[in-house]
């Protein structure tokens, strides 16, 4: 995002109503017939009308004044999957509340609005709007508008804050594509030099006083006349490494290649997998965990293409998943 | 704004209070209209009826029978426009005719947000053109009502409609049901909002600049209900009531003697010469433009000073006869120089010098007379002979078949009198022997022989009747002058004569003197004894009435200059004291310095406490320990990486970032998640993805290619 100046806290917009436009062309004409008569009554009415025309802007002000607002991104969004944004609305006046608010994203790539009736002094309140990305990547937020028409909808009186954000919509989802042998190559165990949890007698050792009577090796045991316990072997997990060439994908076969990649990413880690990314110029090393696929997702939501970065390097040791 | 708890499950829902609302706007909106008295009596009953008749029936009927409205409106356009061309109504009568019809369809027509803003516009218009037709003080009160209903219907219109623009058909339905958003503390809030927009008004109206163009006024026409007609029936049945409608309001200058509360003044209208046999008629002959009144003649004797006596005199009693004090008038200046047309007021006189003005098209009157009080004793007036000239032989006149009786009596009382002892004679003979009785005597033959004889009682124009008859038959020039007497006081300090005061005596011609008055009736029964309930209230309303014409309806551009003049003369009152001239106190500027440095340290504190709470930190003052442990880990991380000779540019995001320098990755993860998600952010996770970074940026290089 630019930066630019911020938008100062005094600073309001104004603009007419339709009826606010009739109102005040009403009073106009009013006036003329008051000043032309002479008719002193009529300068009561033209003075009626003029004195709710200051009223309601005063009251307007009053209603926007000490009024903050913020935004609550959700944790996530996915492509082409409603997603709820909250708007929260803080009324830090002590007594006087406020009116017939309305809240409005404005600038950046979501529009959306919600309404509050009366926000009583001192307190807060919140409105939600959902909205449906269209597309992944970032999407910006930039300023939030809150406006009023009360107490008679003649004006609309409205003031901005700055409220800057991101939030990363993650592809779309769709059904992983079916696995190819191919693919499947490297699949399987592998030994993993270090003590752990697993099956495969990893070293043997003196039995230690107060454990487990099951790591007891009984046969080491026995030729060796004293208690032997056995470390097992950790038990690797399987690795899966994603791997997207977008060196020569553009466009919808970019995006069709990703929303498959996201696919295959959360099948692999859904079945226990460690999973990486290896894309042209970047690379995510497998691992896992709910951080990790957010990590994960995030990658694919932001990968452009880049015709001119390294080709993929995937994780030597995983199995392979190319997307094409 | 919770409602009361007593207020659960009672009270008006939103819809309701709406609705309620507007109709109410335009009872007092048609109120404002109909006080004028000219809409006629069809509209005047059509317009309550129908606003009735739509509330329990207008749901029902909305969007049904459409030509027929249609047809009905276009009826009455066509019709109405019609007697405006042919100028047989006036055009902004039609006009707002027109307004209370259509305000009629609209009542009949309320669903949308575009039906309840056209019911209100139109509301608005009937009030406008109330103010045209009417400047009653119940249009005041009907004005105030507006003002507080209007802003009630404006308010909940745009509330309910913009609950339902924000939420939906089924969303709205909930809030436009329930009776916790129109509470008593809303209503009450949006009369308090009424008030100030009434305040407003009222300074509005007092500085506005009056600059009269005057293309456009519309003459106000009172509704003429008594007047100064130019003859008097002696013959009518039934009793004379004592009506406390005022007729004229008087201020004198000088002023009477403070604590005076009755002027007992006479109050000269019409003389009527001509004895019809059953009472008195004008002389014929029209009256003719005068710039003052006729010259006086030359008395002898001391004359008082000029008094002077402005007049207020209401609409639809006066009738083009121009009221004037005792005394002989010397001059008369009208107030308001022109009529509502334009046209320019002109004083008139006829032969038996009644005064009349012209045109007689605008309301009420304001002039100002001068008059010279000359009490002329009856010595004064002896030994000016009997030779009269013959402008007054019609002042002579005696029915042929007068009563013997009449005749008799009029010889015993004057023979070998000097015209103004047996003027005297006759009046107190009159007074001190007959009765006064507001009784009338119905039809008789000879009312005067009758009075004099044998029922010996009557009321004031029997009275004068009798002594004109009786001078006339004794050769004194006489006449039947008719007015009012009276004058009472008011709270508003002028002096009301009411249409009870109506009054009737006699001025007799003596040579040199002109025409004399002289009152026969006796003297505590002349004028009416207005002292119940109701004339006080009458009394009471006509002072308010005053008040509303003076201040508002009568606001001019020279009101206007006065006003200014008064604050401009109090402000330099202000200051003169303030600069210690004219023996003001010291103690006085003290305490204005101390007021002024008050009202400074309270602006002071309002400024300090504004700037503090617009400081950054207290704006953030609601957010989460997450998001704020967020926010100091990205600060920190931007400072590591500065350190690092990694710049971050200030309009760089986090994940653009992140690309860059692919080792903040993970800790930007974190922060976007806890700063704008839900995220928790525990302080050891923050140190520890804080510590990965160090770690990360002493390995290698991380800048992407």
């Amino acid at each position: 995002m630019s930066a630019r100046p911020p938008t100062p806290a005094w600073k309001r917009r104004l603009t007419f109503t339709r009826l606010g436009r009739w109102y005040t062309g009403l009073t106009f004409c009013i006036g003329l017939a008051a000043i032309n008569t002479g008719n002193n009554l009529l300068f009561l009415v033209l003075g009626l009308l003029l004195a709710s025309i200051v009223v309601s802007g005063i009251l307007s002000e009053q209603s926007l004044r000490m009024v903050r607002v913020e935004r609550r991104l959700p944790s996530g969004a996915t492509a082409g999957q409603p997603a709820l944004v909250g708007l929260m609305a803080r009324n830090e006046k002590p007594h006087a509340p406020s009116f017939s608010l309305e809240l409005r994203e404005k600038g950046g790539d979501v529009a959306g609005r919600g309404f509050l009736v009366l926000l009583p002094a001192g307190r807060a309140a919140e409105v939600a709007y959902q909205f449906v990305p269209s597309r992944r990547g970032v999407h910006r937020f930039d300023q939030l508008e809150v406006a009023t028409r009360a107490p008679f909808g003649l004006f609309e009186k409205s003031r901005r804050h700055d409220a800057l954000a991101e939030l990363i919509v993650f592809p779309r989802r769709v059904e992983p594509p079916p696995l190819q042998s191919r693919q499947l190559a490297r699949e399987g165990e592998r030994p993993e030099d270090r003590a752990g949890q697993g099956q495969e007698v990893h070293s043997l050792r003196d039995h230690r006083h107060g454990e487990d009577a099951r790591t007891i090796h009984w046969k080491s045991s026995a030729r060796h006349g004293r208690l032997i316990g056995v470390d097992r072997e950790q038990e690797r997990r399987r690795r899966v490494c994603v791997v997207i060439d977008n060196r020569v994908l553009h466009g919808p076969a970019l995006e069709a290649a990703v929303e498959k990649a996201a696919a295959l990413v959360e099948r692999a880690m859904d079945s226990g997998a460690e999973v990486g990314i290896a894309a042209c110029g970047e690379r995510l090393s497998p691992a896992s965990g709910e951080a990790h696929l957010h990590a994960a997702l995030t990658m694919l939501a932001l990968l452009q293409p880049a015709p001119r970065a390294p080709a993929p390097e995937p994780d030597p040791q995983a199995s392979l998943l190319e997307v094409a | 704004m919770s409602a009361p708890r007593f207020f659960a499950g009672r009270g008006i829902t939103l819809l309701q209070a709406q609705r309620w609302a507007g109709s109410l706007t335009a009872l007092f909106a048609y109120l404002a209209c109909a006080v004028s008295g000219e809409l006629g009596p069809a509209l005047v009953a059509l317009f309550p009826v129908a606003l009735l008749g739509a509330h329990f029936f207008g749901e029902r009927a909305y969007g049904k029978m459409e030509w027929a409205w249609t047809l009905f409106l276009a009826g009455a356009l066509v019709v109405l426009g019609a007697e405006v061309a042919a100028t047989r109504l006036d055009v902004v009568l039609g006009v707002a005719r027109f307004t209370l019809l259509l305000c009629v369809h609209r009542v009949w027509h309320r669903r949308t947000q575009r039906d309840e803003l056209l019911f209100l516009l139109l509301c608005l218009l009937l009030l406008c053109a109330g103010a045209a037709l009417s400047a009653e003080l119940l249009f005041g009160f009907s004005f105030l009502a507006f003002a507080v209903a209007g802003t009630w219907a404006l308010a909940l219109t745009h509330l309910r409609f913009e609950i339902e623009a924000g939420r939906g058909p089924q969303g709205s339905a909930a809030l436009l049901q329930s009776r916790r958003i129109a509470t008593p503390s809303l209503l009450g809030a949006l009369a308090a909002l009424a008030m100030m927009g009434l305040m407003g008004s009222a300074v509005i109206f007092l500085t506005f600049p009056r600059v009269n163009i005057g293309l456009l006024r519309r003459p106000s026409r009172g509704t003429p209900t008594a007047g100064l007609g130019d003859r008097v029936d002696l013959s009518r049945h039934g009793t004379i009531a004592d009506d406390p409608r005022v007729v004229l309001r008087v201020r004198l200058e000088p002023p009477p003697h403070p604590g005076l509360s009755n002027l007992g003044t006479h109050w000269r209208a019409r003389a009527l010469e001509v004895w019809t046999g059953q009472g008195w008629a004008a002389a014929g002959g029209a009256p003719l433009p005068v710039t003052r009144p006729p010259p006086r003649p030359k008395l002898g004797g001391r004359g008082g000073p000029p008094q002077s006596a402005t007049i207020d005199a209401v609409a639809g009693f006066l009738e083009g006869v121009l009221v004037t004090p005792e005394g002989w008038p010397l001059r008369v200046e009208f107030h308001r120089q022109l009529s509502a047309r334009g046209a320019p007021q002109r004083l008139l006189a006829n032969a038996a010098g009644d005064l009349f003005y012209s045109p007689v098209e605008i309301g009420d009157l304001s002039y100002q007379v001068w008059s010279e009080r000359n009490d002329l004793g009856v010595s004064l007036l002896r030994g000016r002979g009997q030779e009269y000239p013959a402008s007054v032989d019609i002042d002579l006149e005696v029915p042929a078949d007068l009563d013997p009786r009449v005749r008799e009596l009029s010889r015993r009382l004057t023979a070998g009198k000097d015209p103004a002892d047996a003027a005297d004679a006759i009046e107190s003979y009159l007074s001190s022997n007959l009765k006064y009785t507001r009784d009338l005597p119905g039809e008789q033959a000879d009312p005067i022989a009758h009075f004099l004889f044998e029922r010996r009682m009557g009321h004031c124009e029997l009275f004068s009747s009798a002594m004109v008859i009786l001078l006339r038959a004794a050769g004194i020039p006489a006449r039947n002058v008719t007015g009012y007497y009276g004058g009472v006081h008011t709270d508003a300090g002028y002096y009301a004569v009411r249409a009870g005061d109506a009054h009737s005596w006699v001025e007799v011609f003596i040579p040199g003197a002109g025409f004399v008055p002289f009152d026969p009736t006796p003297a505590g029964e002349r004028g009416s004894q207005q002292e119940s309930l109701w004339a006080r209230t009458v009394l009471f309303w006509d002072t308010i009435q005053e008040r509303w014409r003076a201040f508002v309806v009568d606001y001019d551009l020279v009101a206007q200059a006065q006003l200014v003049k008064q604050v401009g003369a109090m402000l330099s009152e202000a200051g003169r004291r303030l600069s210690g001239k004219g023996g003001s106190a010291p103690q006085l500027r003290i305490a204005l310095r101390a007021l002024g440095l008050l009202l400074l340290a309270a602006l002071l504190v309002l400024v300090i406490r504004r700037a503090a709470l617009s400081r950054p930190g207290v704006r953030r003052a609601f957010l989460r320990p997450d998001q704020k442990r967020a926010i100091q880990l990205w600060r920190e991380a931007r400072a590591r990486l500065h350190q690092a000779g990694l710049e971050i540019h200030p309009g760089t995001t986090p994940t653009e970032a992140a690309r860059n320098v692919p080792a903040t990755g993970q800790l930007v993860s974190a922060y976007l998640a806890a700063r704008w998600g839900s995220a928790r952010l525990p302080p050891e996770k923050a140190r520890y993805l804080l510590s990965t970074l160090n770690r990360a940026l002493e390995a290698k290089p991380q800048t992407r290619a």
